[in-house]
């Protein structure tokens, strides 16, 4: 039915996230009435991608080339505040609020058996050694607020609580500009035991 | 609530159909077997479950050579008309509609139409394991308090991920295992904690309520065992553990590094049921057995209604099997209010009566076409 080639390159944008079968037929038909270049781009971008982008040394957020993520090269971001995230697209999303002024610390995960993470597999050991060389006094637990995540942020406050850092965790609540009435009881649930007094 | 009409299409053996049930009371659906009675319950059960309570899957509830089965109801809640749709496709999603919304929670169904099924394998609940008897009280509080059910899929993924954790461990407790270990047992002692509260809450809830319904079952006939107090019904929660979760799961830990499976926790707990004193699992008789079951279902009817505010459908499927004429006149007798669709396969017994009875091969076969979704 297909080319060998068709075949291989429908199977391998089948094996992306969120991309099924039909998915990935419509972007192989796609791809082949695009104009050479543009197909050239596109490889292009996803193999300097691979060659250029690598991992900061000292955060795990991505970074080009083998030096230090923007966040840690940059002076004038706060040396004492640490954001504990799972993924370095966390990074993303809470730069994006431009609320915090500190580093960060990508686990490159969360604790999940099911899928045979365990701490050996996080960059946990790293987060302990970053704590002790660069002074940190605050330590933010920015993981998801599901099972995995909670559970991973409750491993860190363990090991983190001898080393005598303030330890905080993310709330978790309403999103801004939304209806009560539209939230799931799970979430405004939470919103309540996490209320807080108002300052007349 | 109030279920006016029901309309099926390419559902098991119904092509289109018609179906309009007394709107407050009791219809007895009669018919010989094979003929669509407890299909029509099935139908009405979808609406709130969206599964089949005869765990069927999906594609056995559409007619052979249909693609889909359609499912709509017209129903009252506190006065006002409600629609709601399900449609079953063999292949791709199937979907369901409140008032023309598509529905985004299978909660949002079980609001809108609640129900009670009462089914012959619920003689299971009594005679089976004790899953069964903790997925009546899990049904019950996923139904009553909506923060119940978040507490048992939160239970549910702890026990997998901490399985899969004693898994890899192959029996050692290094110590990277016993610190991991130590973070989900901790998830586990506070979910399943308080998971093992609400169904405890709840079996004291029940237990008046299943005494008093099992009193009216029982207590119409003759003596029901040689027991003298045969109808002192028992309903406890048994937890597998003392004090709390936590110091349990710790001590249990060696042991369940060794088998591999958590040992300890609300998954191996049980509801104990007793007769007259005597364990009802072993040794009550598959009549008494049988009442017990159905008492338990009209138990958590009946708490239904009060907290809910009103009375979800009652759905009793063969309920004349197995009881005497005695019992089965008490149970119609002593129905709780609010509408209740009961079939029988056999004749209703002397001195019966019910308002409307309806011979479901009126309409197998089918005169309406019900519009599609």
């Amino acid at each position: 039915m297909y080319t060998p080639p068709l075949r291989a390159l429908i199977d391998e944008l089948g094996r992306l996230p969120g991309i099924g079968p039909k998915s990935a037929q419509r972007i192989a038909f796609h791809l082949l009435k695009v104009p050479i270049e543009d197909a050239l781009r596109l490889s292009d971008a996803i193999v300097s991608v691979k060659e250029r982008t690598t991992l900061c040394a000292r955060c795990f957020n991505v970074a080009e080339g083998g030096e230090l993520c923007d966040v840690c090269a940059d002076d004038r971001r706060e040396a004492t505040t640490l954001c504990v995230v799972e993924d370095p697209r966390d990074i993303v999303a809470v730069e994006r609020t431009q609320q915090f002024r500190g580093r960060y610390h990508a686990l490159q995960g969360a604790l999940n058996p099911l899928e045979g993470i365990g701490p050996e597999q996080l960059r946990i050991k790293e987060l302990l050694v970053r704590i002790e060389e660069e002074g940190i006094t605050e330590v933010i637990l920015c993981t998801n607020p599901n099972l995995e995540g909670e559970a991973t942020a409750m491993y860190l406050a363990r090991l983190l609580n001898p080393f005598g850092v303030t330890v905080t965790r993310i709330a978790s609540g309403l999103p801004v500009g939304g209806d009560l009435e539209y939230a799931d009881e799970l979430t405004l649930g939470r919103a309540l035991e996490g209320r807080r007094l108002v300052e007349p | 609530m109030s279920l006016l009409h029901l309309y099926l299409q390419d559902f098991r053996l119904f092509v289109a159909a018609r179906f309009d049930p007394d709107p407050v009371g009791t219809t007895v659906i009669t018919g010989p077997n094979g003929t669509g009675k407890t299909t029509l319950l099935e139908a009405v059960a979808y609406l709130g479950t969206q599964r089949s309570f005869r765990g069927a899957p999906r594609e056995a509830m559409i007619r052979a050579g249909g693609e889909r089965a359609v499912i709509r109801a017209e129903l009252v809640r506190d006065g006002l008309p409600l629609l709601v749709e399900a449609e079953l496709a063999a292949v791709g999603k199937s979907r369901a509609q409140v008032n023309r919304q598509a529905v985004r929670t299978r909660r949002d169904l079980a609001d809108a139409v609640p129900v009670t099924i009462f089914s012959p394998e619920d003689l299971g609940i009594v005679q089976g394991g004790p899953a069964r008897r903790r997925d009546l009280l899990d049904d019950a509080l996923r139904m009553l308090d909506p923060k119940a059910g978040a507490v048992l899929d939160e239970v549910e993924r702890v026990l997998r991920q901490r399985a899969a954790l004693l898994r890899q461990a192959g029996g050692h407790l290094r110590p990277d295992v016993a610190s991991t270990l130590e973070v989900w047992d901790d998830r586990l002692a506070d979910a399943g904690g308080a998971l093992a509260e609400a169904r405890q809450n709840l079996t004291e809830d029940l237990e008046p309520r299943v005494v008093e319904s099992y009193r009216i079952l029982a207590g119409a006939g003759p003596a029901v065992s040689s027991v003298a107090d045969a109808t002192s019904v028992g309903v406890t929660y048994r937890r597998g553990w003392d004090g709390p979760l936590a110091v349990a799961l710790s001590a249990a830990r060696a042991d369940d590094l060794r088998r591999a499976v958590s040992t300890v926790g609300p998954h191996r707990d049980d509801l104990d049921l007793e007769l007259g004193g005597r364990d009802a699992r072993v040794q009550a008789s598959q009549g008494e057995q049988r009442c017990l079951a159905l008492a338990l279902r009209l138990a958590v009817h009946r708490l239904a209604t009060e907290r809910l505010g009103a009375a979800p459908i009652l759905l009793l499927d063969d309920v004349f099997s197995e009881l005497d004429p005695d019992r089965s006149r008490a149970l119609v007798h002593e129905l709780p209010p609010g509408q209740t669709l009961l079939t029988t396969a056999v004749p209703l017994p002397d001195g019966v009566s019910v308002a409307t009875v309806f011979d479901v091969r009126s309409i197998t076969g089918g005169q309406q076409n019900p519009r599609p979704l």
